[in-house]
């Protein structure tokens, strides 16, 4: 059997060992073995045969060769005659993908691409009837001729122009026209169109607008999206197609279908982009007045958002290279009819109209300098007419609107102080007006009402907005504003919702920036000048100014002053005798606190300044007043020690290593050399042991490289350790032992090497074990410091992690009340978060750690609670019942863990987790309201983040709904206590079953096909919310209202109608 | 659709609209302000957030007034356009009005709401699914021992009279939401309301 047999044999089913034999001959040829003729030849009896699949057959074995030669191994005559040879054959199968092989090679020219051109277009008349693979490899051939031999495409002007519209037209495949357009788009640019512009423009524009849809499973991989791309790249891609394409794309836009109207928009905007500026001038007005519609009459947003960039489009295009501003640019005369429009619009400015009218103004107004200083021409003398003449202070607020919309334009055209580069080679109209403006923004904002807040705040928006508009106002116009908003904030009273106030100080926190020298020398010192000596116990009047000061003062230079003026405030208050409230103090701190953690302190220069300041000298006051050498009491405070230590510990942590060493060798001694430091001390006072608050905060932002640098800890902290765990038992002031916990756990944390950790787990079973033999009780004092040493060691993940939980757990079921109700509580420490155990303190807190908790815990729980519900329920008193308390306090436990943990770690225990849930909603008394309110935010973020189906899969939505119901009502019996907060909970969650029966949905999404789960509950649902409507409470009413109408909206029986 | 019969109505601005003041930093002695962000207060672990709201609180009613019947019906959607009838001034709280039905009975819960509506030009066709929408709002979000009284108000619209007597009639009202056209646009209407 010769090698074409085998061939035709197999190349139906194996294609491997097809290709194997043809590379045989491939190689048989190029070694000399065998001849190309005698191949050729030997295909004699079979490319005359009647049956075309024969004929194709031979005809893809010749192919299958030529593909099987090394690139230069075929001589141009060989080329010439194969490409004869299958452009006579072309329409058997093979032969297409032969000359797409061949015009691959090197040796191919122009001639014969010609050549292979005019067989495709001759033969391929009848391509539409073809299959849609055959169809695919001769636009695959054309579009390889395109990209290879454009120029001999090129060369062949209308007959290839008008061959490959033929041959494609009728073409309605995705994957085909993905290639037949971006042929169609060389031709369309690269050919002269010229005598058939409207067969090209037709051949594309059939097609529009794309409908397709991707079958399911997207089999091609091509999205409506790609099609329309690339058919909007067609359509834009000549101005030649503008007579055709403007008017039909316009046309398009009285289409029904907003998608339609979409399509054609971005089509439109594509074509303004991509035309000359002279053809989008000709259209330009026409296709204003078809849009002005679409802006005024707004049915859609994004139609109308389409349409104004369109017209910011033209605006741009026909600005460029414009320098002079004259009324005969196509500009000039394209805005005319826009400005006319918006400002008849604007004659009654507080109508729905107006608005619109605004965008439009601030589109065209913002896409140029000219078009700009075109606008602001015609606008803005009208509005200052219309201004004076208006009747109601409503109508003058919408004028100021209209004006701040101009000035943000300009914002975009000139830039702010603060922009860099890109100045506007052409003066801003605006100036012109300036004066103008000073006075009427000044005017409005300072001579209106005070009762009228909203109109003064637009005229503080726009007054804000022409300050920072680059090279605009003066510093001294500035500076008018500036005391303008000073008096606001200083002078004024509060009124309604503070809105005015609030816009003043986010003012001059803008002004801030630009402008910082302004703010130093006016506001500062009336701001300061208001703060008193000392708090006379009156009204804290300096609050709100300290908090402006707070917000206005994070620039750099601004800061600075702001720290030397509050620190010489608080350094004269710690020498008075009588200094008064240590509230004035304490939120002198606060605020340099604020303003600090606004900032970025590791990159301000002055750190070590404020460190030394601060952190040494202030440190030093505390160890001075703890001796009692202080002249007042107002550093033995633990409100301002806590925030005095929060302050440390941000700057310890931005300052140099070399510093934090220094820290950490003073972290108990306090930078004195006379204090005696806490650990290991007989005899403490209560003033010296509230030292530890600050030596925490100071610990706490300590790097961990630090370690052998903190006293008592060599050779190890045992000692230190156990010092801290004596004192945190048995301290008795609630700050102090607070600090000791802290203290205790950080060092276990951070600090502790991974070797001594057992040091730490040791003196956790020895804590455990020091419960009193008898009741088994343990003070709550001990049961904090177990938690917070447990906190510690499960957040590294110490290896006892497993043994510390399940200790933990049993406290739990202490036969003691109080003991079991307090480990209760402790479970929400443990991956609680916290200020001074946190990441950016540093502290270990390994990945895992929260899976761990809570996978070792649910299990433990949810069985532990089976256990007391069956021995609650079994009569045979086998099983010794056990203390009624015991439930509650593991559901407590789970509250508080549920409460720290994020909902995606819950999911896969859902349904182990769902029936305790249920039972914490059971509980009645008032002592389980932080139980029930936990549980309920547990169980809305479950619904939201994963809908109604996760519940029903587990069954319970019917005892969910009835637990629900229940926690809304009013009156529920002696004993039982439903809070307000309880109840509008509730009703939250109910309201959520509702919007989010599908995962994931927003609100008012569809309803799922199908019947929905809760369809049953429905009329139960309906009923009680009903009474619920009664509630006392109007926040509860108003939860009862939303969910009821969610029910009512949402929870359909039949599926709606697709459209 | 039909012709908008009023394309360019007069629009309130949001701010301006009448809101309930909540009472702000009630308690005075804490910081209600900025720092409390910068500043949780002295940490509390154990003896967690039990008295969140304290039982003063708890007891105090308040009870269902004009402004929360405001709240409950200016945020319906004009059915013309994407704005709400507070916006529109189609409602507004001096045209609401809440009294004891039975004046002369002590201790009747039963409470009579009276809502009157402004439709923006006199001649609005639109008014009756309006007072249509306001109704049904009221009836689902207001508890059974209220009774709803939704007319046009005297002197806005050329044939207020026929359409208050088609709002007053409760067999005409009943069977209009049986239609389940005119329900889709009351339903539309009521989407935006929150």
């Amino acid at each position: 059997m010769s090698a074409l047999q085998s061939f035709m044999l197999v190349v139906d089913h194996d294609k491997e060992e097809a290709k194997r034999i043809a590379e045989g001959i491939a190689q048989d040829v190029e070694t000399k073995k065998a001849t190309l003729i005698d191949t050729v030849q030997s295909l004699g009896e079979y490319i005359n045969d009647e049956d075309p699949i024969l004929r194709g057959k031979a005809i893809s074995y010749l192919t299958a060769i030529i593909k099987a030669f090394s690139p230069k191994y075929l001589s141009r005559q060989q080329i010439q005659v194969l490409t004869t040879f299958f452009c006579d054959r072309i329409e058997d199968g093979g032969a297409v993908d032969g000359l797409q092989a061949l015009q691959g090679l090197d040796r191919f020219n122009k001639f014969l691409a010609t050549q292979v051109a005019q067989a495709i277009f001759s033969n391929f008349q009848d391509l539409q009837s073809r299959s849609q693979t055959q169809r695919f490899h001769v636009y695959q051939l054309l579009n390889d001729l395109m990209s290879n031999h454009r120029g001999a495409m090129r060369d062949m002007g209308e007959i290839s122009l008008l061959g490959i519209v033929d041959i494609m037209t009728g073409e309605k495949d995705p994957r085909n026209l993905m290639i037949v357009f971006s042929i169609l788009k060389v031709v369309m640019v690269e050919w002269d169109i010229s005598s058939h512009v409207e067969t090209l423009f037709d051949s594309v524009y059939n097609y529009f607008p794309i409908t397709f849809r991707p079958p399911p499973n997207d089999p091609y991989g091509i999205t409506a999206q790609d099609l329309k791309g690339r058919l909007q790249e067609c359509i834009s891609s000549t101005r030649h197609f503008a007579p055709h394409a403007i008017p039909a794309l316009l046309d398009k836009l009285d289409s029904t279908s907003p998608n339609v109207k979409k399509d054609a928009l971005s089509t439109l905007i594509a074509c303004i982009h991509s035309y000359d500026p002279d053809t989008v001038s000709k259209y330009s007005i026409t296709i204003w007045e078809v849009l002005k519609f679409e802006i005024l009459n707004a049915q859609e947003e994004f139609l109308s958002e389409n349409s104004l960039e369109a017209l910011q489009a033209i605006t741009q295009r026909l600005s460029e290279g414009v320098t002079e501003v004259s009324q005969e640019l196509p500009l000039a005369k394209f805005l005319q009819p826009i400005t006319k429009e918006c400002n008849e619009q604007l004659q009654e400015p507080q109508n729905k109209k107006a608005k619109p009218a605004q965008s439009i103004l601030s589109c065209v107004a913002a896409a140029s300098p000219v078009s700009f200083i075109l606008v602001v021409q015609t606008v803005v003398a009208p509005i200052f007419t219309l201004y004076q003449e208006a009747d109601g202070i409503v109508k003058q607020r919408a004028l100021l609107e209209t004006l701040n919309v101009l000035f943000e334009a300009a914002t975009t055209v000139f830039g702010q102080w603060t922009t860099r580069g890109g100045e506007a080679a052409i003066e801003n109209p605006l100036l012109e007006f300036k004066d103008q403006f000073s006075d009427l923004f000044g005017q409005a904002l300072m001579g209106a009402a005070k009762e009228e807040v909203s109109f003064r705040v637009t005229a503080l928006k726009g007054f804000l907005r022409l300050s920072t508009l680059r090279n605009f106002f003066q510093e001294n116009e500035i500076g008018l504003f500036v005391q303008y908003l000073d008096e606001i904030l200083l002078k004024e009273e509060s009124v309604g919702r503070n809105d005015l106030k609030k816009e003043a100080i986010a003012a001059l926190a803008e002004i801030s920036k630009h402008k910082p020298r302004l703010i130093v020398d006016i506001t500062f010192p009336a701001f300061v000048a208001t703060l008193p000596e000392e708090d006379e116990g009156s009204d804290a009047l300096y609050l709100p100014t300290l908090e402006t000061l707070a917000q206005i003062s994070v620039e750099r230079d601004i800061f600075e002053t702001l720290f030397r003026r509050l620190f010489s405030k608080l350094s004269i208050l710690l020498q008075k005798e009588q200094p008064g409230s240590v509230a004035y103090p304490r939120a002198i701190l606060a605020t340099l606190l604020y303003v600090m953690q606004q900032r970025n302190m590791e990159q301000d220069q002055s750190v070590d300044l404020y460190f030394d300041r601060v952190v040494v000298g202030l440190c030093r006051d505390v160890a001075a007043a703890a001796a009692g050498k202080a002249k007042n009491r107002i550093l033995n405070d633990p409100t301002v020690l806590d925030t005095l230590g929060r302050l440390c510990n941000l700057l310890v942590r931005s300052v140099s290593i070399q510093k934090q060493e220094k820290v950490a060798e003073n972290v108990y001694s306090l930078f004195s050399e006379d204090f005696v430091p806490i650990p290991f001390t007989q005899t403490t006072s209560a003033d010296q042991e509230r030292t530890i608050i600050v030596s925490t905060y100071l610990l706490a932002g300590l790097s961990k490289d630090c370690s052998d640098k903190i006293p008592h800890t060599n050779p190890d902290m045992s000692a230190l350790l156990l010092d801290l765990v004596h004192r945190s038992v048995s301290s008795t002031e609630p700050a102090t032992h607070q600090a000791y916990l802290r203290h205790l756990a950080l060092l276990v944390n951070k600090f502790l090497s991974k070797q001594d950790v057992t040091i730490a787990e040791k003196l956790f079973d020895s804590l455990l074990q020091s419960r009193d033999t008898e009741s088994q009780s343990l003070s709550p004092a001990t049961i904090r410091t177990i938690f917070w040493l447990s906190k510690a060691l499960i957040l590294r993940i110490a290896p006892t992690t497993t043994h510390i939980i399940t200790s933990l757990l049993a406290l739990l079921s202490s036969q003691d009340q109080q003991t079991s109700a307090t480990a209760a509580q402790g479970f929400s420490i443990i991956l609680g978060e916290d200020d001074i155990l946190s990441a950016t303190n540093g502290a270990t807190i390994r990945l895992l750690c929260r899976q761990r908790l809570f996978t070792t815990v649910i299990p433990l729980i949810s069985s532990r609670i089976r256990e007391v519900n069956i021995a609650g329920t079994d009569d045979s008193t086998a099983a010794p019942k056990s203390p009624d308390h015991i439930k509650p306090s593991h559901l407590t436990a789970l509250a508080g863990i549920l409460s720290t943990i994020p909902t995606a770690l819950v999911m896969p225990e859902l349904p182990t987790l769902l029936p305790l849930l249920l039972q914490s909603l059971d509980l009645q008394t008032a002592d389980s309201v932080a139980v029930r309110t936990a549980t309920l935010d547990t169980l809305a973020v479950i619904i939201r983040d994963n809908g109604v189906v996760v519940i029903d899969q587990c069954g319970h939505v019917q005892s969910l709904v009835t637990r629900l119901l229940k926690t809304t009502a009013t009156n529920v019996g002696p004993g039982a206590v439903n809070s307000p907060r309880l109840r509008a909970d509730a009703l939250k969650c109910l309201n959520l079953l509702a919007k989010y029966q599908v995962p994931g949905a927003a609100a008012n999404a569809r309803v799922p096909p199908g019947i929905s789960p809760l369809l049953p509950v429905k009329n139960q649902v309906l009923r009680s919310l009903r009474a619920v409507l009664d509630d006392p409470k109007r926040d509860v009413r108003k939860a009862a209202v939303d969910a009821r109408a969610a029910w009512l909206r949402g929870v359909d029986d039949a599926p709606e109608e697709e459209e | 659709m039909a012709e908008i019969q009023n394309s360019n109505p007069t629009i309130i601005n949001a701010a301006d609209l009448p809101t309930r003041l909540r009472p702000t930093a009630t308690r005075k002695s804490e910081y209600g302000g900025i720092f409390t962000s910068a500043l949780p207060l002295a940490p509390v672990d154990f003896e967690s957030a039990l008295s969140s709201d304290s039982e003063d609180d708890n007891l105090m009613e308040e009870p269902i007034d004009e402004q929360e019947i405001y709240d409950l019906i200016s945020s319906i959607s004009d059915p013309e356009h994407p704005i709400s009838l507070g916006e529109l001034a189609v409602v507004s709280l001096p045209d609401i009005a809440i009294k004891p039905t039975l004046p002369d009975v002590l201790d009747s819960p039963l409470q009579t709401v009276t809502v009157l509506i402004t439709p923006t030009i006199t001649h609005c066709s639109l008014a009756t699914v309006i007072g249509l929408g306001v109704r049904v709002r009221l009836e689902q979000s207001l508890p059974s021992r209220f009774r709803m009284d939704v007319r046009i108000k005297e002197g806005t619209h050329s044939t207020g009279d026929e359409v208050n007597k088609q709002l007053a009639d409760k067999e005409r009202v009943a069977a209009a939401l049986e239609n389940g056209a005119l329900m889709g646009v009351i339903a539309k209407m009521m989407e935006t309301c929150h």
